[in-house]
C-alpha cells in the first residue's frame, strides 16, 4: 500500500509536469512552424505538399538522425557520450580525492 | 532483528545498483538511435519511466529526509544533489514528452496520431544533451558508492568464483 502510494506520487508529479510541459510549449508558439522568424510561404491546405510552409519541415529525414542508418558511425557517438560522462566524473572526482589525500597526509605526521 | 534489518539494507543497496546499471546502460541506447533503431528508441524510453520510478522508490527515504531538511541545516553537497535529481527529474520528463510528442513507431501502434510538432524536436534532442551533462554530474557525485558497491557485489562475487580470494588465503 505505501509502495503503490509513492508510486501515485511520482506518477502524478510526471503527468503535472508534462501538462505544464505541454501548455508552455503550445503557449510559447514553439511549435509553431515559423517560430524563430523562419521563413513561410503561403501553400493552400491539401496543396501540392500538404500544407505545410517546406515540403521536408517538421519531418524527420528518411533513415536520418533518428532512424536507422547502416555503418558503424553510431559507435563514435555511444562513444562519445560515455566520454563525456567519463570525462565529467574524472574532472569532479579527481580533484575532491586529491584534496581529500592532502588533508590525510597533513593531520597524520 | 538488527542482522533481518542489515540483511535487507544490503539487497536495498543491491537492487539500486542493478536498477541503476540498467537505467545507465538503457540511457545508453536510447541515446543513440541510428545504432538501436527507432522502435527500440520508443519502447525502451518509454519503458525507462518504470525503471525511473523503482529508482526514486528504493531512494524514497533519502528523498524524504532531504526535502524535510532542505530549507534548514543541510551539507552544501546534499543540497548540489537534490537539486540535480530534481532537473534531471524534470529533464528526464521533458525528453519523454517530447519523444511521445515525435514519436513515429509507440504511439501510432497504439493507434494514437499527434499533429507535427516543430519545436517538440529540437526540445528532445536539446533535452537529451542536457541530461547527458547531468547525468555525468550525478555519476561523479555518487562516484565513491558507485564504486563501493560493484566492488562488493561485482568484483568480489567475481574473484570469489574464479578462486582469486582462495588463492590469496592459501598464501597468507
Amino acid at each position: 500500500m505505501k509502495i503503490l502510494g509513492r508510486t501515485f506520487i511520482i506518477l502524478f508529479a510526471f503527468v503535472l509536469l508534462s501538462g505544464l510541459m505541454v501548455a508552455a510549449v503550445n503557449a510559447s508558439g514553439v511549435n509553431q512552424p515559423n517560430f524563430n522568424g523562419e521563413r513561410t510561404e503561403f501553400r493552400p491546405q491539401g496543396g501540392e505538399n500538404g500544407g505545410l510552409p517546406f515540403p521536408n519541415e517538421g519531418r524527420r529525414p528518411e533513415g536520418g538522425e533518428r532512424g536507422e542508418r547502416g555503418g558503424g558511425f553510431w559507435i563514435f557517438g555511444a562513444v562519445k557520450n560515455i566520454v563525456v560522462i567519463g570525462v565529467l566524473v574524472l574532472v569532479i572526482v579527481w580533484p575532491r580525492s586529491a584534496a581529500k589525500k592532502k588533508k590525510r597526509a597533513v593531520t597524520t605526521p | 532483528m538488527t542482522e533481518e534489518v542489515s540483511k535487507s539494507a544490503l539487497s536495498q543497496t543491491r537492487s539500486k545498483l542493478w536498477v541503476d546499471i540498467l537505467i545507465f546502460a538503457a540511457f545508453l541506447i536510447t541515446m543513440e538511435p541510428r545504432g538501436s533503431g527507432l522502435a527500440i528508441h520508443e519502447w525502451l524510453t518509454l519503458s525507462m519511466l518504470a525503471a525511473m520510478t523503482v529508482h526514486l522508490l528504493l531512494n524514497w527515504d533519502w528523498i524524504i529526509t532531504i526535502t524535510s531538511r532542505f530549507l534548514g541545516k543541510l551539507g552544501g553537497l546534499n543540497r548540489i544533489n537534490y537539486i540535480l535529481n530534481w532537473l534531471l527529474f524534470v529533464d528526464g520528463t521533458l525528453i519523454m514528452i517530447s519523444g511521445i510528442m515525435i514519436s513515429e513507431v509507440a504511439l501510432p501502434f497504439m493507434g494514437i496520431q499527434l499533429p507535427q510538432g516543430f519545436g517538440w524536436r529540437r526540445l528532445h534532442d536539446m533535452s537529451a544533451n542536457l541530461f547527458l551533462l547531468m547525468l555525468g554530474v550525478h555519476t561523479a557525485l555518487h562516484w565513491s558508492w558507485i564504486v563501493s558497491t560493484f566492488n562488493r557485489y561485482v568484483i568480489q562475487p567475481v574473484a570469489r568464483m574464479l578462486g582469486v580470494g582462495a588463492k590469496k588465503d592459501a598464501s597468507a
